[in-house]
């Protein structure tokens, strides 16, 4: 793209005219996120503008959320209802992996959003490995909640309030038209339906202006580049570099398919992982369909095998249905060298992507809008030291996020290559070798993950690492400050669940209690 | 009409039960019974006042939300406005059945709108084992059944000693419009500060001096239903 030389930028230029290139998801809750955070009573009120070209079809990244979102929505001020009615949303409280360890039909465990009862790590390791059972239902009351399909919250709840921690699964094409509608409608962010034909730069490499088809040039203090995979900005424009995580993590593939589901039926409470030969299948259930695909290493599985996969996978559960046309994704796991350059932002797809086994994907734009919302820029010259702290941070936040994917995979006893080659010492990111050295004799603790924004907490690790059969640490040295207490905590919990299991609704009927107290009445013409 | 039933693990299994507190669901009542034994942590937010029943010449207590039939000034769009609901109107649907051999039993008022939703609390898991929220039912129901046959005996003392006065109370309302209420009886302050020592004595052995001076203090709470009916009529 061809770039102009403009006239330079002074360093107490101040920024107020953000321009966000690229609709779907990132683009518009980037948009939301700005407009809605914005001082309208300042002396300089931030404009925000969206470019969104009507020729590319947006990728719905992800159906499933971190429990982030509810307080990303909270802040853009959509209602809870209106949320969960108009995404076809459902609630998730963690993830389910069936077949991870060993394949056999008992194999499987819960990652809950919620973390374990609040106790010293080594006391509740040792006390679960002397009770023995799933330590993911022995440290919390979420695992049987999730197992009877209830849901976290009653609707007589405020809103975004839990009992239990949680987040949602969702349409992502509807996210995107939710957010389009309360973006413009009600938080005055400018709309501009047209192609980016070039942008327009000074010789000391800022952007100035973005120039589209038939709407002239779109000028701005920032630029989001949002424009997913093509990286208009981040990518043709600065040309920043792209690390592979491909060594790491080799799933490039997924075949996805929806498959509507009867009315009434039950709606699980968290994402299904069920490993395969050479990857996993995810199943996520919302009040009218469940979206389900299989996530392959085409290095190790060819197209079709991976088709007979999923196949098999649909009629264990739906024997009889049709079988609709699978769709294909290719994806690679890799992310930018850096997010920030000059005055652009590289947010979603753009900025990379891995895997989708944590749902990664959109918890990275909301973490992203937070580092940037809370120490924005109000004059060009703070934007390069920001721009630094931000790409320390979430180069920091990325490598963190494979570490967490290839856990999954390295404690694994699965025998087929795809698996024994995710155990081969060279694809073991080091810090993730020093850690599991370090946890064969102490459990995931905050002193192994001293951020103060962790992208995964030590439970995590936790639920991961003794749902996968690590061995538990024997009792160390070092006296704990408090084992009795843990007896205790652990007796309240048994408690706590049975409360929580005959107070809380299904999901089913919380979600159509929902649809039909909302639904309008129905008129009859005269 | 009622419509009561034995509460059984097999018939109730899946039942829910809705605890909200909203006037659909029967919280809009003036006055609930409430029994001595309670009357230390009813104080602590409504009056406590005594009604004669002319034709059985028997007193009850009462725990009051409101001046008028159908008023609950505790109850607010967004739920009941107090720490403590007296056990009486907690315990709703459910009541104590007497079952042969006089066994006292959970019955279950099937009349209640709190039957029969899809959202509520469950009274059984799918052992059958009684859920945390049947447990506290059972207990409320065994304290205010105990407790409402013990209670004979404590209005018997209340008269034997007199310490009951009809109230009469005019209340003018910031709108300045008079409300008198009648029909109520309160522990006779002065016949009480009276009281000689073996009477006191035969009172404290009983276990009633505490349930006669928590009511007593109750009707300090009168001032904060008085404002709460005037805060109602300010919002219209």
């Amino acid at each position: 793209m061809a770039t102009n030389t403009g006239p330079g930028i002074t360093s107490d230029h101040p920024i107020t005219h953000i321009v966000i290139v690229g609709g779907g998801t990132a683009g518009w809750l980037t948009a939301c996120l700005i407009a809605a955070r914005a001082d309208r009573d300042t002396a300089r009120p931030l404009s925000v503008t969206l470019v969104e070209s009507p020729d590319v079809a947006t990728i719905g990244v992800g159906e499933g959320t971190w429990p982030t979102m509810r307080r990303t929505l909270e802040r853009i001020g959509i209602t809870e209802t209106d949320f969960l009615l108009a995404c076809d949303a459902a609630f998730k409280q963690g993830s389910r992996f069936d077949g991870w360890r060993t394949g056999a039909a008992d194999d499987s465990y819960l990652h809950p959003f919620t973390a374990p009862v609040d106790g010293d790590p080594r006391d509740l390791v040792s006390a679960w490995s002397e009770h023995g059972g799933r330590f993911a239902d022995m440290v919390g009351a979420q695992g049987a909640i999730c197992h009877h399909d209830l849901a976290p919250r009653q609707r007589a709840m405020p809103d975004y309030a839990g009992t239990l921690n949680y987040a949602y699964h969702l349409d992502a094409g509807k996210l995107a038209a939710l957010l389009t509608r309360h973006a413009t409608e009600r938080l005055g962010v400018r709309h501009v339906r047209d192609h980016v034909v070039g942008i327009d730069g000074t010789e000391h490499g800022d952007i100035v202006a973005v120039r589209t088809r038939a709407s002239g040039a779109i000028a701005g203090d920032l630029f989001v580049d949002c424009t997913g995979h093509a990286a208009l900005l981040i990518g043709d424009h600065y040309g920043v570099a792209t690390i592979d995580r491909d060594r790491e993590l080799f799933n490039d593939r997924a075949l996805a398919v929806q498959m509507p589901v009867a009315a009434g039926s039950p709606i699980a409470s968290q994402t299904n992982a069920t490993a395969h030969a050479a990857g996993w299948i995810w199943d996520i259930g919302l009040p009218t369909r469940r979206g389900i695909g299989c996530v392959y290493s085409s290095g190790h599985l060819s197209d079709d095998a991976a088709a007979d996969t999923l196949t098999r996978h649909i009629r264990a559960t739906a024997p009889d249905a049709p079988l609709p046309t699978f769709r294909q994704l290719k994806f690679q796991s890799r992310h930018r060298a850096k997010f920030w350059e000059r005055n652009c932002l590289a947010v979603g797809l753009s900025a990379g992507f891995l895997e989708p086994l944590e749902a990664s994907a959109i918890v990275l734009i909301e973490l992203s809008l937070d580092a940037l919302l809370d120490n924005f820029p109000s004059h060009r010259g703070a934007m390069d030291i920001q721009a630094t702290r931000f790409n320390t941070l979430f180069r920091y936040r990325w490598d963190r996020i494979v570490e967490f994917l290839k856990l999954h995979y390295v404690l694994s006893e699965r025998d087929d290559p795809y698996w024994r080659d995710h155990r081969d010492a060279a694809s073991i990111p080091p810090r993730l070798v020093e850690l599991l050295a370090l946890w064969r004799h102490q459990p995931p603790s905050r002193a192994d993950f001293p951020m103060i924004d962790e992208i995964f907490p030590a439970a995590s690790y936790q639920y991961v690492l003794y749902g996968m059969g690590f061995p538990p640490p024997t009792r160390g040295p070092i006296a704990t400050a408090d084992r009795a207490r843990t007896e205790t905590l652990l007796a309240q919990i048994d408690q706590r669940r049975r409360m929580l299991a005959a107070g809380l609704p299904s999901n089913r009927a919380y979600l159509d209690a929902l649809r039909h107290t909302t639904a309008p009445a129905m008129e009859l013409s005269a | 009409m009622s419509d009561h039933v034995i509460l059984t693990a097999d018939d109730h299994r899946d039942l829910r039960i809705r605890t909200e507190r909203t006037p659909e669901l029967g919280d809009a009542v003036m006055t609930c019974i409430t029994v001595p034994s309670e009357f230390r942590r009813v104080q602590t937010h409504y009056p406590i006042l005594f009604q004669l029943d002319q034709t059985r010449d028997s007193f009850t207590a009462l725990a009051m939300f409101g001046f008028e039939p159908g008023e609950n000034l505790f109850l607010t769009d967004a739920g009941w406005d107090a720490r403590y609901r007296p056990l009486a109107i907690d315990s709703q649907p459910f009541l104590v059945g007497r079952g042969a051999g006089d066994v006292r039993q959970v019955h279950l008022d099937m009349a209640s709108p709190r039957i029969g939703a899809r959202e509520g609390t469950r009274v059984f898991d799918d052992t059958g084992r009684p859920t945390p929220y049947l447990e506290r039912i059972a207990d409320q129901l065994r304290a205010l059944d105990t407790d409402y046959v013990a209670s004979a005996d404590f209005f018997a003392a209340l008269r034997r000693y007199e310490l009951l006065e009809p109230l009469t109370m005019d209340v003018t309302l910031d709108d300045g419009s008079k409300n008198r209420l009648v029909g109520y009886h309160v522990i006779d302050e002065d016949r009480l500060v009276a009281l000689d020592d073996a009477a006191v004595a035969d009172l404290h052995a009983a276990g009633y001096l505490m349930p006669i001076f928590m009511a007593l203090a109750s009707l300090g709470n009168i001032g904060d239903l008085i404002a709460r009916k005037n805060r109602r009529m300010t919002r219209g």
